[in-house]
Formats: C-alpha cells, structure tokens, sequence
C-alpha cells in the first residue's frame, strides 16, 4: 500500500513537470512564403505556421509579456504574435521598413530599425504607440540591447558604423567605425560584436576603452553571438559557421550548416545552437557540448529569423 | 535648371551609395543528369569554359587578378557578363560565383552549384541556386522593370537554360 502511494505521488508529480515544463520553440521569420514557423526544438516537429506581413525578417520575444513582434519589410508593418494562442493579435502599420528589432530589460521597450528612412523606433510595449523616432547613420540593420550599460546598439550597414544609446534619455553615447557593411550586431558585458558582409570579417568593440578589434572570418558573414567564452559568425556564403575563441581572439574551428546561413540563437535548454538557413529553408540544430550537427529541419521558404528568435 | 540637374545627379549618386534592398530572391532548381557525379562536377567547376554548356554563352575569358579568378561571358545576345569566382570545394563538389557586372536587371548577385551522387552511378543531381536584389534600392513605388518580379524571371532564365544545357550536353557525350 505504501509502495503503491509513492508510485502515485511520483505519476503525478511527472504529470505536473511535464505540464508546467517551459516552452523550448524556435520562430522562424520565412521571407519566401510571408509566415513564421513555430519549431519545438525538442521533438523538432514544426508545430504551426502563422501567416504574417509581407517578407518578415526581423523578430523579438518579449518572454513575460508574452508576445513575439515580427518586422514585415514589404508591408512596411510589424505582427503581434500572442505566444500563448500562437496567433497574431495585432498590425501596427509603420510606414518604415522594419528591419531589426529588440527590447530593454523590463520589456516596456520596443526597439525598430527603419532601413530606409535611417532612424531608430522607440515603441510602448503595453499600448504599442510609438513613442521616439531616432535619426541615425545609414540603413540601420542589427539592433541589440546590452543589459550592463542599459545600452541600445545599432549597426549601420552603409555607414559602416555602431551606434549606441543609452536607455533612459535614448542620447547617443558613442560612434565606433567598424568593418565593411556592419548587418547582424550582438552585445554581452563589456563587448559589442558586429558581423561585416563585405570585409568577411568580425568588429568586436571593448565597451571600457572604446578599442575595436577585427577578426578574419568567412565568406559574408550574417550575424555573430557570444555563448560562453565563444563566438558563432554565419558564414552566409560559405554554408558554415566560424567558432572563435574570445580568450585569444582566433578562430578554432569551423562547422557546415545548411546553405546560406543567415542568422542564430541559443536554445539555453538543451545548450544547443539554432541557426536559420535561408539557402535551404531550415534550420540547423548544433550540440554545444561537442560541436556537432543534430538535425536539420525544414522550416519554410527562405527562413530568416533576425533577431533573438527562441522562447525558452 | 542647372540646380535642378545639380539636385538630380547628387540624387542619383546617393542612391548609389546603398547596396541593395532589404529583401534578397532566390531562384532554386535541381535537375537529375544521366551521367556519373565526377563527370558532372568536372564540367560544372570548369570555370573558364561555361560557354561548353550554357546554351546563352558565346564565349568566355579567363583572367587572374592577385588570388582571384574572374571570367567575361560574351553572351549570344553580343552582350557581356563579367563574373568573380568565389569557391570550388571539391569535397561538397560546390562551385560559387558572383555577377560583378552585366545588363541583367539585378543586383549583387550570388551564385552556387552543387552537384549530388544520385541512386545510381551512372545518376547525378544538380542544384543551381541564386541570391540577389532587384534593381530599385528603395521603398515602393518600385519602377517598372527594376522590380522583384523583372529580377527574378531574367535569374530564372539564367538558371532554366543553363540546367537544361548541362543535361543536354552531358548526356551527348
């Protein structure tokens, strides 16, 4: 009778971690077909496919509110997407081409770059009504949020520039020329790390001294994260990925993607790497404990995801 | 007068100053080739001599420049293409190449093929693909003939033939 209690309290208390465990899901923006994919990334399978704007490319997760905003270049709008319903709530017309998109820390803060129109939005996340419009250096494409120095970052692709705001007053703070055709930026710390398409190369930038630092990587490389002591730079037209050490600053290995890889993220559950693959219209799924391809799943035409594309 | 012409041409030289649209496209096509892999891929990294399978190209001319290799295409049409090749990995049997300069209406155009073993040895696959921008650099309304639409169907074309002309070629000999 005893056994068969422990039994029963074990059964449940299963049932409550399987119901109350977290959401792992990947949202793929797929420019080629205008929807985005919800992929569990821990059975793989794709579990809806929403239809958005027109050619989505950017998106930000906003995990306590909720909601996912998808940036739409050709609608010039961006989605609201309900993370609990999966389905979009809401259209806020932009006249602008959105391309990247974060938020602060707290969540009250949308961040847009306007591709064209070269300025920043600064959007209410509760009544979604524009509060600022920035102006800044040309075709702003990355945006990132930097949670030690409350800091807003930007890359300004034709400008071949960083820009970076502080979060309260939103007052430009500094500068910083970097490499050829600045796209996919990132920020942890005390670094900034921007991904330079034309230069094949990587800008990293020391947020204490104001000194930058390039790295050799591959062919047009997409965006760069940090995950741990490490780098990952897409490799768009090399299909790989450069792993660089940020002790020494070099490169220590390389790792096939799928084709034309854009953009990645870290799956933190599973201490994987999830990287979108325009070329191929998936994703690819690395194990960060030994570097190694797991899967890749097949997400939709021209699969994008610019920007912090996991809920987990 | 003067200063509207001024105006323009400072207009003109700032649009130059983008590279390309937010929105790359793509033109993506397999063909299945009744010939061995290795046969297939020799053709296809032949860089200096596309004029041996695409049924559009007259003639083409190597050149080096520093570690780099460019080739002219003298297309039938009288036109020319000028091309940079950007990797032949012999492993994944891949070869890239951009379109540096041509009459095409696109824009930063990059290119890859690869070609796969297929069920038999005597069977190959081969998938060409495309990325590039349309011509108009800004917001809509996009001019006529500098759109997705025109970009996209003169890749195509570019592709279409080109596959047809390796099978066709391949498959001869």
């Amino acid at each position: 009778m005893y056994k068969f209690f422990i039994v029963i309290v074990i059964l449940a208390l299963g049932a409550l971690f399987t119901m109350n465990s977290p959401p792992n899901k990947a949202f793929i923006t797929n420019q080629g077909e205008d929807t985005v994919s919800i992929i569990n990334l821990d059975t793989f399978q794709v579990e809806k496919r929403i239809k958005v704007g027109k050619k989505p490319l950017g998106i930000t997760i906003l995990k306590n509110k909720s909601i996912a905003l998808v940036g739409n270049v050709e609608s010039q709008d961006l989605s609201v997407i309900d993370l609990k319903k999966n389905v979009v709530i809401k259209t806020l017309a932009l006249k602008a081409t959105p391309l990247g998109l974060t938020h602060n820390k707290d969540e009250t803060e949308i961040y847009v770059t306007d591709w064209f129109n070269s300025q920043i939005f600064v959007i209410n996340s509760m009544n979604f009504e524009i509060i600022k419009k920035i102006p800044v250096g040309k075709t702003p494409s990355g945006i990132a949020f930097n949670e030690k120095y409350s800091f807003i970052v930007i890359s300004n692709r034709d400008s071949n520039s960083v820009e970076i705001y502080t979060e309260k007053e939103m007052r430009l703070e500094k500068k910083i020329m970097v490499g050829k055709h600045p796209y996919g930026i990132s920020t942890e710390g005390d670094y900034i790390y921007t991904a330079n398409v034309y230069d094949d190369s990587i800008t990293v930038i020391n947020l204490t001294n104001w000194q930058t630092k390039e790295i050799k990587v591959g062919d047009h490389p997409y965006n760069v994260i940090k995950i741990n002591d490490q780098l990952f730079v897409t490799n768009s037209l090399d299909d790989n990925i450069s792993i660089i050490d940020t002790k020494t600053f070099t490169e220590i290995l390389k790792i096939p993607t799928g084709e034309t890889p854009e953009n990645l993220w870290v799956d933190k559950k599973n201490n994987r790497l999830v990287i979108s693959n325009w070329g191929s219209d998936s994703i690819s799924i690395i194990n960060l404990h030994d570097m190694k391809n797991i899967k890749e799943v097949k997400s939709g035409l021209q699969s994008r995801a610019f920007g912090d594309f996991i809920l987990n | 007068m003067k200063k509207y012409l001024f105006l323009m041409i400072t207009l003109l030289l700032s649009f130059q100053l983008f590279a390309h649209g937010p929105t790359p496209q793509k033109v993506q096509e397999s063909l299945v080739i009744n010939a061995p892999a290795d046969k297939v891929w020799n053709m296809v990294k032949d860089f200096c001599n596309i004029h041996n399978w695409h049924p559009a190209v007259e003639k083409t001319t190597c050149e080096k420049k520093g570690e780099d290799t460019f080739r002219t295409l003298v297309l039938k049409s009288g036109e020319t293409v000028y091309e940079k090749l950007r990797g032949v990995d012999d492993d994944l049997m891949k070869l890239k190449f951009e379109i540096v300069k041509s009459p095409n209406p696109f824009t930063d155009f990059n290119s890859y093929l690869i070609v796969t073993k297929g069920s038999t040895d005597n069977e190959s696959t081969v998938q060409w693909t495309a990325r590039f921008y349309r011509l108009y650099k800004l917001n809509p309304p996009i001019p006529e003939g500098q759109d997705d639409a025109t970009a996209k169907a003169a890749a195509q074309a570019i592709v279409d033939s080109g596959l047809k002309g390796l099978k066709k070629t391949l498959e001869a000999n």
